[in-house]
């Protein structure tokens, strides 16, 4: 299924240029993840028709308003809840649900956690920031700790969310994660976890360098995303890569996939034997 | 199976039982299967009873470097290493690397056996530009059967693509090669059976048929013939790819001055104007990357290159 496209990529057909320059910060690499997202959309071969984006609240969720394609910004931490509902009723279109790791994870947490359990054929895009940046820089699930943020003015103390370990404890059938700046594998990443037929639960890095990077003093977009380099280590290492360079023993890439029965299939069949009766 | 071909003796091979020993150098880069070739070539003069010395460097093969191999064989061989202009066959897995060898050639009677693959390397790629010349050797096939009279230049690798294993090739040049040297096929075909791994064994042995058919089967008249006729197109094809560059486009009023393409560019080849807004100061310099294209957050560079390559 991967690699369908014939043409060359060009993001200008995919956005709404009229919106354009986003209102993003300089550096942000939401801008990233959303050139991966359509990149792979492309090299996939899907018909911007075919094509369901619903985003939440937050810097995550107004970049599906920017994708020229059929989009859904719904409230705050429930983009899962009403992907599912569409993806039910129309289980024809590529539904890929954009979120913010505050929206996915605390607000949404719940959501998640059911959406990974029915494994829906859904792919949710979980732009990972460390914090709630639109709303003026809280802390959110996974703030590293000891960061400063307008909620913690001493410094983090709570312990950091693993939103992958998460996704597959509760059982999604695609887990992977990347950071922004291997653009290339980000989308080839997205690509796998659109294919999956099933739950698609993808991290991406991402990095705020005005409200988050400004106040921790962590550099510019540049020497984040450097940072992020640093301390993110392919899954495909396995155990070689030694410890001392794995500051935060965080893997990236394809980290569990598993094939589950799809939900909507699933239940379209069981309709399909009640009416036989 | 067929009855043993008779062996075909090239002309200019020197009798077997003098007691000057009998040269075979064989040269390519790593992973091609240089070391397969000598150990095949060692372990068969050995069976017909020759003495023989084998030396080979293989240092940075793993990273793409050369890989040379002395094998000497006759009634009493003293030296491992062949001296220069004393080899009898130059077996060459790389066109390169074949010519890099060739001083140890042997004058008028040596045999220079060559596959046409080319694999450039790195030190040969000084100019990143898309579409630049590479300082690739400049000998043509042309030139060099022009001066060394028994020359076989094949493409081994595609004789070894037709059979559809690639890694066969080696094999397809030790049949062009069996042709130099006066051993019966079937004691050729015997050892090649002992080294390579058994579920390859008979693809392995038709590539050996191949080689051998190819070069028994070359005419060196028609064959320059050839070559005169398709080298002048393409020498026109080379000219058109160097002549095109790639272009870095940038939407100014889209930019937002965040630096990270400025930072990440490899070849430095952007700068950040007054106005905070990115700018090309060395156009010449861009390789075509992509790497700004992919890392602006606002999609104010695309990137044109002249052959669009997906990845």
């Amino acid at each position: 299924m991967l690699d369908q496209a014939k043409t060359p990529f060009e993001i200008r057909d995919y956005i709404r240029q009229q919106l354009f320059p986003h209102f993003m910060c300089p550096g942000c690499g939401h801008g990233i993840a959303l050139r991966a997202l359509l990149w792979a959309i492309h090299d996939l071969g899907i018909a911007k028709d075919d094509l369901a984006i619903v985003s939440g609240i937050g810097c995550s969720g107004r970049i599906g308003a920017y994708i020229d394609a059929n989009t859904f910004h719904t409230t705050h931490g429930r983009p899962l809840a009403f992907a599912t509902g569409l993806k039910l009723a129309r289980p024809d279109l590529h539904v890929i649900v954009i979120t913010g790791d505050g929206d996915c994870l605390a607000i949404g947490g719940n959501h998640l956690i059911h959406a990974c359990r029915r494994n829906l054929d859904i792919t949710c895009l979980m732009l990972n920031n460390e914090i709630y940046g639109m709303t003026g820089g809280q802390v959110s699930p996974t703030t590293s700790s000891d960061r400063y943020t307008t909620t913690t003015p001493e410094g983090n103390y709570e312990p950091v969310f693993d939103a992958c370990k998460l996704a597959q404890g509760a059982g999604a059938g695609f887990v992977g994660r990347e950071m922004t700046l291997q653009t290339p594998s980000l989308k080839k990443l997205i690509q796998q976890g659109i294919a999956h037929p099933g739950f698609s639960f993808l991290e991406v890095i991402s990095d705020c360098t005005e409200i988050y990077g400004r106040k921790n003093d962590l550099g510019e977009s540049a020497e984040m995303v450097l940072s992020q380099k640093a301390d993110f280590r392919s899954a495909s290492y396995g155990m070689i890569a030694d410890e001392v360079f794995q500051p935060r023993n965080v893997k990236t890439g394809v980290l569990y996939k598993d094939d589950r029965p799809e939900y909507a299939q699933a239940y379209r069949q069981k309709i399909a034997s009640r009416a036989k009766k | 199976m067929t009855t043993a071909v008779k062996p075909v003796k090239a002309p200019n091979t020197p009798p077997l039982t003098i007691p000057r020993p009998h040269n075979v150098l064989i040269v390519g880069v790593g992973g091609q299967g240089v070391i397969m070739i000598s150990k095949v070539l060692a372990t068969l003069c050995q069976e017909q009873g020759f003495e023989v010395k084998q030396s080979e460097v293989h240092g940075m093969a793993k990273r793409g470097g050369a890989v040379f191999s002395h094998v000497r064989f006759g009634e009493i061989v003293h030296s491992p290493t062949i001296p220069e202009g004393e080899a009898d066959v130059l077996l060459a897995l790389e066109w390169a690397e074949g010519m890099r060898w060739m001083p140890y050639l042997r004058q008028q009677s040596g045999t220079f056996i060559a596959d046409t693959q080319r694999i450039v390397p790195p030190f040969a790629c000084r100019n990143r530009t898309r579409g630049a010349r590479t300082g690739y050797v400049g000998e043509t096939i042309q030139t060099v059967m022009e001066q060394v009279e028994n020359s076989f230049a094949l493409d081994a690798m595609g004789i070894a693509k037709q059979l559809g294993v690639v890694k066969a090739a080696n094999t397809v040049l030790l049949g062009a090669l069996s042709t130099a040297l006066d051993f019966p096929t079937e004691a050729w075909k015997s050892v090649i059976s002992k080294f390579v791994p058994p579920q390859t064994t008979k693809v392995n042995l038709l590539a050996f048929d191949a080689g051998r058919e190819w070069a028994l089967g070359f005419d060196r008249e028609s064959e320059l013939r050839n070559i005169k006729d398709t080298r002048s197109l393409h020498q026109e094809s080379t000219v058109e790819a160097g002549a095109d560059y790639s272009r870095v486009e940038i939407t100014e009023e889209w930019c937002k001055g965040c630096d990270i393409c400025v930072k990440f560019c490899p070849e430095r080849c952007l700068i950040m104007n007054e106005k905070l807004i990115v700018e090309m100061a060395e156009p010449e310099l861009c390789t075509g990357c992509r790497m700004c294209e992919w890392l602006c957050p606002d999609f104010a560079i695309t990137v044109h290159t002249p052959n669009h390559v997906p990845l």
